[in-house]
């Protein structure tokens, strides 16, 4: 077996050699092919982070009943944190609105010889674990007796959640399309090189050698074309993905990408056990194809 | 060794290839077969190596019938039995010893074993001299030559030669049969398809004559013609 394996390897590694262009044309179609792949997949992995960190920015204010004292406030921040689905409550108490809004403005107006009472009500910023909660933790806030109301933009978090299914669900549709436009494209790419070797094949057969034996150089020869296609899309799209965040942190700093180099690893790494596949894959499809042909 | 009981075989176009073929080759025998282009020859032989299937009939080569063999056994029906073709069908970028160890190598057998096997084949043939050199740097006979050592290389008990001399000269076609009937006596039944008569007339073995892809005549120590 040891001498088989040996001469699959020999026999895959002559083929890619010989097969010059055509084992050229077979690396960059992956290349291309999963190079459009890993852009998608990074867009809707960017597409997603935009979505998720703008819903978790957003908040919901509630504005208490004006007489309220410090200490219901402080009841009312303690119950409102307890609600399911809330992360945390900020409190503003009124004195502290007032005081900000004369800082603001108090330059300009002797404010208190005008408005002589404190008008603002207090004011709690509840932020919800998921933006899908948001509603009910509205409509629950909004029933408290000491909750004057309540202003959240519940239309924005209904759009930004189809938005997030939408982009979730198209993604996926068309990852799938096009790791089948690949495959297509892969499997007729190296069946040209499997029709360039029909006499060895023949002969192959011929003498006696079995389907598998037949296959084997040539599901190796798939896999080192799909790993040389995969790896030259990784470096494409590690070097595209960089320079481009780099330029877009510059000019748009408050676009939330995804640096993380863990997750990016992870679809640098499917790009190319996807490359390897797809090699595998086609490198079978098309002899079982070309062996069929022969018997 | 090979035997045929009322084979028949159509090709899916039609066309009536054989027709009610019934022939027994025995242990060891040297026979021609011979007849006009388009008698059927290439497709009696494709029949004992299962590159065809009988429509109807029996083929039993080494007493089972190849006809309803398993397509994952074809491969071992193949080991032992050698073919050789007109074109030679050698791979044009190995050497002459690579082309005959490839016979070997797709058998899974150890590098020394092959390198001896294949050695000893071209020792037989004898091209030795040549196991460096390319398809392309040979003349016809010396293709046929490494053509036969790769078909004997695995020591298969049966060896066919479609048209052997068909691209040869007569002096040639003749080493070449004189070198299958060596292989021959070296206990290995021989199956020889061509129209060369000079060739048949001369060495004086078992003839079978197809006509139409009928079977018209067999002889011991036979002539082309009648």
């Amino acid at each position: 077996m040891f001498s088989s394996l040996e001469f699959f390897i020999v026999e895959a590694f002559r083929s890619i050699r010989r097969g010059g262009l055509m084992t050229s044309v077979a690396v960059v179609t992956i290349t291309v092919s999963l190079t459009i792949f890993g852009t998608f997949l990074l867009l809707i992995l960017n597409m997603g982070n935009i979505v998720g960190v703008v819903s978790s920015r957003l908040d919901l204010v509630a504005y208490s009943q004006k007489d309220l004292s410090l200490d219901e406030a402080a009841a009312i921040q303690v119950k409102l944190s307890k609600l399911p689905g809330v992360e945390k409550v900020d409190f503003t108490s009124k004195t502290e609105a007032w005081n900000r809004f004369k800082g603001d403005f108090g330059g300009k107006f002797a404010l208190d010889e005008v408005i002589r009472e404190n008008p603002l009500p207090h004011t709690f910023a509840v932020r919800v674990r998921t933006p899908d909660q948001l509603p009910d933790v509205a409509r629950t806030v909004s029933n408290l007796p000491e909750i004057d109301e309540v202003r959240y933009s519940g239309q924005l978090i209904k759009q930004m959640q189809s938005l997030v299914g939408a982009v979730r669900f198209g993604g996926l549709s068309l990852v799938i399309l096009l790791s089948l436009a690949t495959l297509l494209i892969v499997v007729n790419t190296i069946r040209l090189t499997v029709l360039a070797r029909e006499t060895d094949i023949y002969i192959m057969k011929l003498v006696g050698a079995t389907n598998s034996f037949v296959k084997w150089p040539f599901m190796i020869e798939g896999v080192i074309i799909g790993i040389l296609g995969g790896l030259a899309a990784f470096l494409l799209l590690k070097f595209s993905y960089d320079s481009t965040v780099l330029r877009l942190s510059q000019a748009l700093p408050f676009l939330p990408l995804v640096t993380d180099q863990f997750l990016l690893g992870l679809i640098y790494t499917a790009t190319v056990i996807g490359g390897m596949c797809l090699g595998i894959i086609g490198g079978y499809i098309s002899v079982s194809r070309a062996l069929k042909n022969e018997a | 060794m090979i035997e045929l009981t009322n084979v028949f075989k159509t090709y899916h176009s039609g066309i009536e290839s054989l027709y009610d073929i019934n022939l027994h080759i025995g242990k060891e025998e040297f026979v021609f077969l011979v007849g006009s282009s388009g008698a059927g020859k290439t497709t009696l032989l494709k029949l004992v190596y299962r590159e065809e299937r009988p429509t109807a009939g029996k083929v039993v080569v080494d007493r089972v019938n190849v006809a309803e063999l398993d397509g994952n056994q074809v491969p071992f029906l193949r080991r032992n039995i050698g073919v050789v073709f007109q074109d030679f069908k050698l791979l044009p970028r190995r050497t002459v010893f690579e082309n005959v160890a490839f016979a070997l190598r797709v058998t899974g057998a150890p590098r020394s074993t092959i390198r001896r096997k294949a050695m000893q084949a071209l020792e037989l043939v004898g091209m030795l001299r040549r196991v460096n050199s390319f398809p392309d740097e040979l003349s016809g006979g010396e293709k046929q030559r490494v053509c036969i050592a790769r078909a004997i290389v695995n020591n298969p008990p049966i060896l066919l030669a479609d048209e052997p001399t068909g691209n040869l000269d007569p002096a040639t076609s003749w080493d070449i049969l004189q070198l299958l009937d060596k292989i021959n006596k070296r206990n290995t039944t021989v199956v020889v398809a061509t129209h060369n008569k000079s060739i048949v007339d001369e060495m004086k073995k078992r003839v079978v004559v197809l006509e139409n892809g009928r079977l018209i005549r067999d002889q011991q120590l036979g002539m082309y013609h009648v």
